[in-house]
């Protein structure tokens, strides 16, 4: 009796320590997809270029070489007057980080939210692994189809699945983006700062991807966030002169 | 004394070059780039808001019919313009000014583009309205 009494202490010594083995290890990989996540959430201020002040970095100009003929062509035949900006449509990404508003990011379980400060646009980033359904082959989005997951401690971003965009890849000098529009991200942690490394590609209207690298520091709220009104939006349009004077004036819808 | 006689087109020199630093909005074909002009007049309204913050000069146009002229800071936002020492008070309705800029080139609507540099506004004593800077 006795020596099964002690067998069977021993066996459960044995399963104690094989218990608190695997729970040690098992937060050893907790701790260990933790550190691997970075905290990003939080007010963010505008990015200004990586080494700078300045936001030159990341605009995508008038005539740059990056530019297909395609991209040349369509600035050349699309006007001012015809750019959706004017209706409140928002600016795209990755154009909108070009503008000087403040930004937020939360972290959910599932899914990382980017609130944006310019045109009240708030983003779905899914993260993998949680079951999100992907987007049937002819659905497609002013925002894209995001998807991230946490790697080497940085956030990772790849967003597709665009809709056609006649202000894509920049709102301001007429530059389309088409659903071949991809856009890279990777957030992470420099100390207090968020680094965002963002690259873009698009085989109609780009040569080359589009690269740049922002900085942005902590800031404790939106600061002065514009959430587009038509008047504001329409306010410049009067000095517009219509590459098509022939043609009827166009009007626009008051969607107010 | 009139306070709006003096309106004066003359041709872009490198004195009143504005550069555009801050070439992240286009407003090529919007305003002249070849010309410069000097205005002054009346201040009615000073709208410091984003998008973009635009103030409204009551002043005579080359035919001296008085008209409200839209001047404007270009693609810069509040931000922007703070940095440079403006202020949602910088300018008041009655401030007598005088801007220099691109006139627009539509016909039948007034406009001047003041983006750029530090060319700001000055007051009947000639002082600039702010100190001036960079705006990133």
């Amino acid at each position: 009796m006795k020596a099964v009494n002690s067998f069977n202490e021993k066996a459960r010594f044995i399963t104690m320590l094989g218990i608190l083995a695997g729970l040690v290890a098992g937060s050893n990989l907790v701790m260990s997809a933790q550190a691997d996540i970075p905290e990003l959430t939080g007010y963010w201020s505008f990015g200004q270029c990586a080494g700078g002040r300045f936001s030159g970095c990341m605009t995508l100009e008038e005539n740059d070489p990056k530019l297909t003929e395609r991209a040349r062509a369509y600035q050349a035949a699309i006007d001012e007057l015809a750019q959706p900006k004017y209706d409140c449509a928002p600016m795209p990404i990755p154009h909108m980080y070009t503008d000087p508003y403040s930004f937020r990011l939360e972290q959910l379980e599932d899914r990382v939210l980017v609130y944006y400060g310019k045109d009240d646009v708030v983003r779905t980033i899914w993260l993998e692994g949680h079951g999100h359904p992907t987007p049937a082959i002819n659905e497609f989005f002013y925002f894209g189809y995001a998807q991230g997951r946490y790697e080497n401690g940085a956030l990772v971003v790849t967003t597709d699945r665009f809709t056609f965009d006649p202000q894509g890849l920049n709102a301001d000098f007429r530059i389309p983006s088409s659903t071949q529009k991809q856009l890279f991200e990777r957030f992470s942690r420099d100390g207090d700062d968020l680094v965002l490394e963002v690259s873009t590609t698009d085989t109609f209207f780009l040569k080359e991807p589009w690269e740049f690298t922002i900085r942005s520091t902590p800031v404790t709220d939106m600061g002065d966030a514009w959430t587009c009104e038509l008047d504001g939006a329409r306010r410049s349009l009067r000095f517009e002169i219509s590459k098509y004077p022939n043609d009827p004036e166009a009007e626009r819808i008051d969607y107010r | 004394m009139n306070l709006f006689k003096r309106f004066t087109l003359f041709l872009a020199s490198a004195a009143f070059l504005i550069p555009q630093v801050f070439a992240h909005h286009s407003t090529r074909g919007i305003y002249d780039d070849d010309l410069v002009m000097e205005l002054t007049g009346t201040v009615k309204e000073w709208a410091f808001v984003n998008p973009h913050p635009y103030l409204t000069l009551s002043a005579e146009d080359e035919n001296g019919v008085l008209r409200d002229w839209d001047i404007s800071y270009g693609g810069a936002a509040v931000v922007h313009l703070t940095r440079q020492g403006y202020r949602s008070d910088t300018f008041k309705p009655g401030d007598i000014i005088t801007v220099h800029g691109n006139p627009a080139l539509k016909q039948g609507v007034y406009g001047l583009l003041m983006e750029g540099g530090n060319n700001h506004p000055t007051r009947e004593d000639g002082t600039p309205v702010v100190a001036g800077g960079s705006m990133f």
